[in-house]
């Protein structure tokens, strides 16, 4: 019997969260379903990109926070 | 401190026993996870430097008081301080504080986000910048779907469950960020090769 998968099962398995089961019979489908193929791979592309999209703070924000834990370390040596 | 073998709960625990370093790992660690979900959810840099300078403040002053109690599960703990901040300056301006400059555009492309030199990143970094731009472009529930996913790495239930909708509901909506995510690169151009622009 062929199983057919839906966008929503390939986002899923992209990202982990299909059972064993799931992502056994989704692999095997992506060897011979080329249409789901072709989508797998745009959708894996596309979050490629988007793992890429960050933002970093200041310099001088990390300096702040850095200086603030050191003046409540009770610890450090007077 | 070789920070890639030690676990976030043994830093914490560090930490708490003086280790000054140890934050310090942490802070690397999740920096830009922090400042870029709250980012997305201001849309003001400078208020995203306060929230996140807020978070970790937050987050020292608890670790500190030894109220920390979610040992090992540091992470989603911390993330959960930056939206909540995030989410209760949204609720207080009740707008989105987007700058436009004076020839329309946002403020955030005037920006220089990266310390890396230009010159020598510019086509990386015209990329980087056209693509979190796409992300900011998207409509409020599938930008909430793309942080709460990628940046928060909450699953689709906890998701679901976040934002009182199915869980198909919040599968569909990073569909169709996903698409239009794919549409705008191809407007633009934009292929993106792991090759090209590395971590």
């Amino acid at each position: 019997m062929i199983t057919t998968f839906t966008h929503h099962d390939l986002i899923r398995f992209i990202y982990n969260e299909t059972t064993n089961e799931q992502h056994r019979a989704i692999e095997l489908a992506l060897l011979c379903d080329n249409q789901l193929s072709e989508e797998y791979k745009k959708i894996q592309s596309t979050i490629g990109a988007l793992t890429k999209v960050s933002f970093e703070p200041s310099n001088s924000t990390i300096e702040t926070i850095l200086n603030y834990s050191k003046s409540t370390n009770l610890h450090a040596a007077k | 401190m070789n920070n890639l073998e030690i676990s976030d709960s043994q830093l914490v625990s560090l930490y708490i026993k003086g280790n000054e370093e140890s934050f310090e790992v942490l802070l690397n660690r999740y920096k830009s996870k922090v400042f870029t979900t709250i980012y997305l959810i201001v849309k003001d840099k400078y208020i995203a430097e306060d929230l996140t300078q807020d978070t970790f403040i937050k987050a020292i002053n608890t670790l500190r008081s030894k109220r920390y109690n979610e040992e090992g599960k540091f992470k989603p703990w911390i993330m959960r301080i930056a939206h909540n901040l995030a989410i209760d300056h949204f609720r207080k301006n009740k707008r989105y504080p987007t700058i436009v400059m004076e020839d329309g555009s946002n403020v955030f492309n005037t920006l220089a986000f990266s310390e890396a030199p230009y010159e020598t990143f510019q086509l990386q970094q015209d990329t980087k910048t056209k693509l979190r731009a796409f992300v900011e472009e998207l409509p409020e529930n599938q930008r909430e779907v793309i942080m709460m996913r990628h940046f928060m790495e909450m699953s689709f239930q906890d998701i679901a469950e976040a934002t009182d909708v199915s869980i198909n509901t919040a599968l569909g909506r990073m569909r169709y960020a996903l698409i239009n995510l794919r549409k705008k690169m191809k407007q633009h151009n934009i292929a993106y090769d792991n090759n090209i622009y590395p971590s």
